[in-house]
């Protein structure tokens, strides 16, 4: 019967070159004896019409080869967990190092157009196809290697078989104060815009008008200028969002991000009230300078005296107001630790 | 909310996939070629495709769990499959199992 050659060519050329043969040969020896005993049971040759249906009701010459192929995975069911998990992460943080790297340069460069932006956003999504490329790429070698060589390859189900209870994330229930834990969404954007937050800073010393707008060009031309203090008080908040950020990228990364240690908190309050307080206390209150004393005292010594006088106190405020908080915080936190152990015993 | 008609084909096929396996090595502790073999499961009941099943053999033998043999028979060269020692141990312990699960589901449904 022609059209049964026609299918096991066919279905030959899909089939792997080693075993076609043997393979092709056996499926013709079995398809023949089916189609002798069709033919016995109605006593003469199938119409083309009968034998075109016979044939079709044997799948494509593609599935039918495909049945004899071994099941291929490009990332296979053991590794594919582990496979989502790194491509999300390496997604995350290609994310962040490019919103950094991007909006640094654009700030140093003076380039920071609503046009520069819309640029870099433009090309994110095509990083982020080059990465998962790359993620996928190195994950379908590690399941071709583990397919085909699995004595030279760690099994991965033991990696898996290794992992301990303790280990588990936190319930996302609501917490112990009645608030709802974080997220790994919230976690993740307080990261990149603690990236984007520092980068800004950073970049207002070069650019004041990232910081003051409009205010910078009237600082600069008017007979005011800034203390030294504040430079002290901009690198201490440099440092403290530093800190901060650092601690909340290593918690993202080993999973802590719903339990931030409960002392950070505290720590982070309390490096935060030094500036405060070195800029309260500042010897004489001189937050703000004239220029050029000798010429400009006597017009505007008056106006001088009163907003310093005025930051002063804004100071003291801030600094009595933070103090408060963080007394208050670490009763909490020593009364909170006085109920756990309670509870415990 | 009516389920895909694909939700249930899915489920069934999952279902007869080791059931086949089942019956198609109980059915090869007697030697049989492709065509026999899918001849006699379809008198038992069992319906199984051409494309499902002579692949199927084929990784049963690459598993150790059949033998195979080319003979002449009635002027044409046939690939006749049998039921190999490994084989049949494990068959053993897979109608065990299949038991105790058919037991099982009785005692459920």
């Amino acid at each position: 019967m022609e059209l049964l050659d026609r299918y096991l060519q066919a279905v030959r050329k899909h089939l792997p070159w080693q075993r076609q043969n043997d393979i092709i040969a056996e499926l013709r020896a079995n398809l023949e004896s089916q189609l002798e005993e069709k033919q016995e049971q109605l006593g003469r040759p199938l119409t083309p019409t009968e034998g075109e249906e016979w044939i079709r009701n044997l799948g494509s010459p593609v599935q039918m080869a495909g049945h004899y192929l071994p099941q291929q995975y490009l990332i296979g069911p053991a590794i594919y967990p582990l496979y989502l998990y790194i491509l999300r992460l390496v997604s995350m943080w290609a994310i962040i190092v490019y919103t950094v790297v991007s909006t640094v340069t654009m700030v140093l460069s003076s380039n920071a157009t609503a046009e520069a932006v819309a640029q870099a956003a433009g090309r994110l999504p095509f990083i982020l196809i080059q990465i998962a490329a790359w993620v996928t790429a190195v994950f379908a070698a590690i399941e071709y290697f583990a397919v085909r060589y699995p004595e030279k390859c760690p099994p991965i189900a033991a990696y898996y078989a290794k992992w301990s209870p303790k280990d588990l994330p936190p319930l996302e229930t609501l917490a112990a104060s009645g608030k709802k834990r974080r997220t790994y969404a919230q976690a993740v954007a307080e990261v990149i815009f603690g990236f984007v937050l520092l980068g800004w800073l950073l970049a207002v010393p070069k650019h004041p008008f990232l910081m003051f707008g409009p205010g910078a060009a009237i600082l600069h031309a008017s007979p005011f200028r800034l203390a030294p203090v504040w430079w002290t008080f901009y690198w201490w908040i440099v440092g403290l969002n530093a800190l901060e950020l650092a601690w909340k990228s290593i918690d993202l990364v080993r999973g802590a991000w719903q339990q931030p240690d409960r002392y950070r908190h505290i720590v982070v309050k309390f490096f935060g009230l030094i500036p405060v307080f070195l800029v309260a206390t500042l010897p004489g209150h001189a937050y703000v300078l004239l220029r050029h004393p000798d010429l400009d005292w006597g017009r505007y010594g008056e106006t001088l005296e009163s907003i310093n006088h005025g930051v002063h106190m804004v100071s003291l405020l801030i600094f009595a107001i933070g103090s408060l908080q963080l007394l208050w915080d670490v009763g909490k936190m020593v009364y909170q630790g006085y109920r756990d152990r309670s509870v415990v015993r | 909310m009516t389920l895909p008609e694909s939700t249930f084909e899915n489920l069934r096929l999952e279902l007869r996939r080791g059931c086949l396996t089942l019956a198609v090595l109980a059915q090869l502790r007697r030697e049989h070629y492709g065509y026999t073999l899918r001849k006699d499961l379809a008198d038992h009941g069992l319906l199984i495709d051409e494309s499902t099943l002579y692949p199927l053999l084929r990784r049963l033998e690459s598993q150790g769990l059949l033998t195979s043999q080319w003979r002449e028979e009635d002027k044409r060269n046939k690939r006749f499959y049998r039921l190999s020692r490994d084989g049949e141990a494990l068959l053993g312990q897979l109608l065990q199992e299949w038991q105790t699960i058919n037991a099982a589901i009785n005692r459920i449904v």
